[in-house]
């Protein structure tokens, strides 16, 4: 097996921080920690060990990465290894951001460890194994061997147990498991454990968001031009855009100039998660053009955007509505619009 | 209150006639359970057909799924406020026929926006491991409608012929012995044999407003809930009858099988009968269709818990799809400000299967969360040559070779405490 492997300048023996500025150094053969991971690998080679300064690699990242890659394409390589980093902030990025490159790139796994606090544990964990490496560096063997076992596992292509049989740091996917006891038994037995004083597990963590800063308020309504968008999954009959149902990929615009209602016959509803009887029966229920004409007409506002957009919310995943709201977030800033109003179901 | 269930235990399921059950043989008489199906007007034709453990065949799109039971004559009525007049379930005797199953088929299909087919009982290959359906023996009960009717009338049909074939099947049993006579000890929160223990309650959700029921829409009782407020239910009568699962609900997870061998509930007696526990009783609610109805019965739902079960702990179970989530996370809040500790289970939400599109909701104090799972399983079944199912169009669909979502197989992502599936976290 041949393996390549990512250091710093002070695991790469040339120095400490006065070293930081060094560029990248590729040397054959392994260099201080790559010998602990041959000597975990019976049989593996490190042919190739990369040697970056620490600045050097956070302030030319793209060029650094774009530099193993090339040299990677070069040679044949098995398994890519980056660290382990320990608690060393500028180390734990390069190494997330070059180790996250290979594997997507050029498909070879990767591994890598660095401790919880490392900041290239939140921006790499949910694309690499990272090895709960701790802040001890005088524990380098013992995390090199978890290295080394979880990257002869992924290059055999065999099953990843879970991050305390393995040692990983906790990547925030789900994946499904048969497991002995029903879900009953398993909230029976986590109620009692709860009640008793006793440390439980709860099977899904309590998940924290950043909040969402409120923008200033609209200063002159009536001069203001407002949209409607929904999430409610409203769209003209024939679903031109072929919104799904459930967990929509897509979003559309629909004109409504001229009109001062929608008619139940124009339209139709591509959600399956609420009763959709009331909206079908009348559109503005849900996309309320009826009343904003009048507001409109009063100078309550300035001016109602000429179209109104829909997705559909149902059972829809983070990752796309991320999206989702980038893309309309750019569609009505192109069309100045100011001020919104999101009618949800 | 004190339920006995005299058990019949099932082997095999055979055509015959009469209906009569033979040592653990049932014979069922199709031409008997044919006229008592076509009673219902709305039925023109009915189909039957058997599949037992390890039967390489496929049937779909599910309905429902019963276990076949009848009560004691003078214990009460068989699934009372449906097929009679709505005593008390929870009473007396009721037999029981374990390992037999009467299982509905629809000619519609559940959803079109998740699946044409529907769920599917599996009687082999892979998916059995994940789904206690396929260890039964099922009589398959195929009604066809008349055409014209609404879509929650068919659906009312359904319900109403699987509830009438499961109870006549198990009729047969009333003069037979029963193999053992299991009788829930006493439960209710001043029930004395069990002072001391920890008073553990139940609250169960039976009803999701993300639809409004129809009018006739039997659940609870017969009653289709609307106007509902969260209402105190001794556990036997979840296990009796009293509770079915709401009409549009056959792609939630939900069949009236595990209402009558609730998971939770059989748990939470199980460790009463060990005297781990005091179970002081149940709950039943719904889910609300706005803010203001979310208020109402979390508010409910936790004050019957915490005045009149006073319960020292509560396990809560969801319906439906994803609006539900917010009122189980509501109400175990309420629980736990009034000092009462929870412990909650939820289905699979998460479709990207990262972590942070697991839950759809943030509340610190509700920290004991059961997982299910199921999101990113799928079988590869092979073509089959049984393949039962109402229209040619569904033995078509269904034949296979095809991959099928964990959802879509029958019993997999139960929500009422039985499934295995569980979601891990990595």
């Amino acid at each position: 097996m041949q393996i390549a492997h990512y250091l710093n300048q002070f695991f790469g023996g040339v120095g400490a921080e006065e070293h930081a500025a060094m560029g990248l150094e590729i040397r054959d053969g392994a260099v201080g920690p790559g010998k602990v991971l041959e000597s975990s690998l019976d049989g593996a080679r490190v042919a190739l060990t990369f040697v970056c300064g620490d600045n050097y690699a956070v302030e030319r990242q793209d060029e650094l990465t774009a530099a193993v890659l090339k040299k990677l394409r070069e040679v044949n390589v098995d398994l890519f290894f980056a660290g382990p980093c320990f608690d060393a902030g500028r180390y734990g990025m390069a190494a997330g951001a070059i180790g996250r490159a290979v594997q997507a790139e050029l498909g070879i796994p990767v591994v890598t460890a660095m401790s919880e606090e490392n900041p290239g544990v939140d921006l790499y964990r949910d694309s690499l194994y990272i090895i709960d490496s701790g802040t001890n560096v005088t524990k380098l063997r013992d995390v090199v061997a978890k290295m080394a076992a979880l990257g002869k596992k992924l290059s055999a292509s065999e099953p990843i147990g879970l991050p305390a049989e393995e040692g990983y740091l906790r990547r925030g996917w789900l994946r499904d498991q048969l497991v002995e006891k029903k879900a009953a038994i398993r909230l029976v037995d986590m109620l009692l454990t709860k009640m008793k004083g006793e440390a439980f597990e709860s099977e899904m963590p309590a998940t924290s968001f950043a909040p969402v800063p409120i923008p200033a308020a609209v200063s002159d309504l009536s001069k203001a031009k407002v949209m409607l968008i929904t999430d409610g999954g409203l769209v003209p009959k024939g679903n031109p855009d072929r919104i799904e149902g459930t967990a929509a990929t897509r979003w559309g615009s629909y004109n409504v100039e001229g009109r001062d209602d929608l008619r139940a016959e124009d339209y139709e509803v591509s959600h399956g998660g609420y009763d959709t009887r009331f909206v079908q029966e009348d559109p503005d229920r849900l996309v309320p053009l009826d009343a904003m004409r009048e507001m409109e007409k009063n100078g309550i506002i300035g001016k109602l955007h000429n179209e109104f957009i829909s997705t559909c919310g149902r059972s829809n995943p983070l990752s796309n509505t991320r999206r989702l709201g980038r893309e309309i977030a750019e569609k009505i800033k192109r069309d100045g619009v100011d001020a919104v109003i999101l009618t949800s179901t | 209150m004190q339920l006995t269930l005299a058990n019949h235990p099932i082997t095999d399921l055979q055509f015959g006639s009469p209906t009569r059950l033979e040592g653990t043989v049932l014979i069922a008489d199709p031409a008997e359970l044919r006229r008592l199906v076509l009673t219902d007007g709305s039925i023109i034709g009915v189909d039957f057909d058997i599949v037992r453990p390890g039967e390489p065949c496929r049937a779909g799109p599910v309905f429902d799924i019963i276990e076949p039971r009848a009560k004691e004559p003078g214990a009460g009525t068989d699934f009372p406020g449906i097929l009679g007049a709505p005593f008390t379930a929870g009473l007396g005797t009721t037999h029981v026929l374990s390992g037999a199953a009467v299982s509905v088929l629809a000619e519609i299909s559940p959803d079109l926006t998740r699946s044409a087919t529907g769920r599917v009982l599996e009687m082999s290959g892979a998916p059995i491991e994940a789904s206690d359906y396929a260890a039964l023996r099922h009589l398959i009960v195929i009604p066809h409608t008349k055409a014209g009717l609404a879509r929650q009338a068919i659906e009312k049909v359904y319900r109403v012929a699987g509830l009438r074939v499961a109870v006549a099947l198990a009729q047969s049993a009333l003069n037979h012995l029963a193999a053992e006579q299991n009788t829930f000890q006493s439960v209710g929160p001043g029930e004395s044999s069990h002072e001391g223990l920890p008073r553990v309650a139940y609250i169960g959700q039976i009803f999701s407003r993300q639809r409004k029921p129809a009018v006739d829409e039997p659940i609870l009782y017969g009653a289709n809930t609307d106007g509902m407020l969260p209402i105190m239910l001794h556990p036997d009568e979840w296990l009796d009858g009293a509770v079915v699962p709401s009409l549009h609900s056959w792609f939630g997870g939900t069949e009236t099988y595990f209402y009558q061998n609730h998971p939770i509930i059989l748990d939470l007696y199980r460790r009463h009968h060990a005297r781990e526990i005091n179970f002081v009783g149940t709950i039943a609610t719904i889910a609300g269709s706005d803010n203001f109805d979310r208020d109402r019965h979390c508010r409910a739902a936790a004050n019957l818990v915490k005045w009149n079960l006073q319960a020292d702990g509560a396990v809560l179970s969801k319906y439906g799809g994803g609006l539900p989530h917010a009122d189980l996370a509501e109400t175990a809040r309420l629980l736990e400000n009034m000092g009462i500790r929870t412990a909650v289970m939820v289905s699979d939400v998460s479709r990207d299967r990262r972590v942070e599109s697991a839950l759809l909701f943030n509340v610190p104090e509700v920290d004991a969360i059961v997982y299910n799972g199921g999101n990113d399983t799928k079988w590869q079944v092979p073509r089959l040559d049984r393949i039962i199912a109402a229209t040619p169009e569904f033995t078509e669909l269904l034949a296979g070779p095809m991959t099928i979502d964990a959802a879509n197989i029958v019993g997999v992502t139960n929500q009422q405490g039985a499934s295995r599936m569980r979601a891990i976290v990595y």
